[in-house]
């Protein structure tokens, strides 16, 4: 399915939230995951359906100020 | 004397250092850094995930979290809508419910834009974040921020990174004495003496992440901010004497020798 995730389209196998973390091997991460402008519990990724062109942002922790 | 301690909110703090996390040089190097800075608080950013690497470079891997408050930032938003939403995804970490506004509307100075900050602001007090906003040194601004609910008003000495140290030290000292939460100087501190101005000032903190950790030992400079902070905190509380035109003996003008 072709998702836009981070801003770059990308063609992936998942048909769940849950999937596209443990395609990119985020499991275990501190990520929070934004799709379509609403914020996805952690709970709720292995339920939570993906829809073509669906916008995913995969967010954490960076340094700064 | 009693235990200077101040307040966030409810949460009691002890140390007057809020450390960024940002341009260190090594993870060991921030961590020791850290530890010497006697900080509290940490100061993070939120930014996508490179996906094309396999390597885990959140920030968190590198601190132990029980001890430290985490303050992470607006930063990249140039709305007050991008704050917002920022603040809503750095939340979802379940980390912190705690955010530094900061609002940048210009790329060269970084300085922030103070209606989009004071909007965020009030949006995201109503959704029951501490929020805690970085906005100019306007002692009005600092007060309208103060009745929209923030947590701590931090007023920058200079813009982002420059270590010019505090540009309006008049602004500063008004901005304490009109204020009913605390106020923490951030960014722009470029040294110990600037940071020793501040506490003298009346401000409750500092936040610093540039001066200590682009110095060339970045351990040794985060201790001699902490010493700065708390030599400039006991000179406030301390009260320094008035400044005189003219020389005033310490022995008086009586009983001279030579006379």
């Amino acid at each position: 399915m072709l998702l836009i995730v981070n801003g770059e389209s990308q063609e992936l196998d998942a048909r769940t939230i849950g999937d596209v973390i443990h395609h990119f091997g985020l499991e275990g991460r501190p990520v929070v995951v934004e799709a379509d402008g609403e914020i996805i519990a952690k709970e709720q990724w292995p339920d939570t359906e993906v829809r073509p062109r669906m916008k995913i942002e995969l967010v954490h922790f960076v340094g700064g100020g | 004397m009693k235990k200077d301690v101040w307040r966030i909110g409810d949460h009691v703090l002890t140390s007057r250092f809020f450390i960024g996390t940002g341009l260190f040089p090594s993870p060991y190097v921030q961590k020791e850094a850290i530890r010497e800075s006697g900080a509290e608080v940490l100061t993070f950013a939120i930014r996508r995930i490179n996906l094309a690497s396999t390597e885990d470079d959140s920030i968190l891997q590198h601190v132990e979290g029980e001890n430290f408050r985490f303050l992470p930032n607006t930063s990249g938003a140039s709305t007050a809508e991008e704050a917002v939403r920022i603040a809503r995804l750095a939340r979802a970490s379940g980390l912190s419910d705690w955010i530094k506004v900061e609002i940048s509307a210009n790329e060269r100075t970084l300085l922030p834009d103070p209606l989009e900050t004071l909007k965020a602001t009030e949006i995201l007090v109503k959704e029951g974040f501490t929020v805690l906003p970085y906005t100019s040194d306007d002692p009005i601004l600092c007060k309208r921020l103060e009745e929209a609910g923030a947590a701590a008003v931090m007023p920058g000495a200079a813009p982002i990174g420059t270590g010019l140290g505090i540009l309006n030290p008049y602004n500063i000292g008004l901005i304490v004495e009109e204020a009913k939460v605390p106020i923490i100087v951030d960014a722009g501190l470029g040294s110990v003496s600037d940071v020793a101005q501040a506490m003298e000032l009346g401000v409750s903190g500092v936040l610093m992440n540039t001066p200590v950790a682009k110095a060339k030992d970045p351990v040794g400079m985060a201790r001699a901010m902490r010493l700065a902070i708390e030599a400039g905190r006991l000179s406030y509380l301390s009260g320094r004497i008035s400044k005189k035109r003219y020389a005033s003996a310490s022995s008086g003008h009586e009983q001279f020798i030579v006379k």
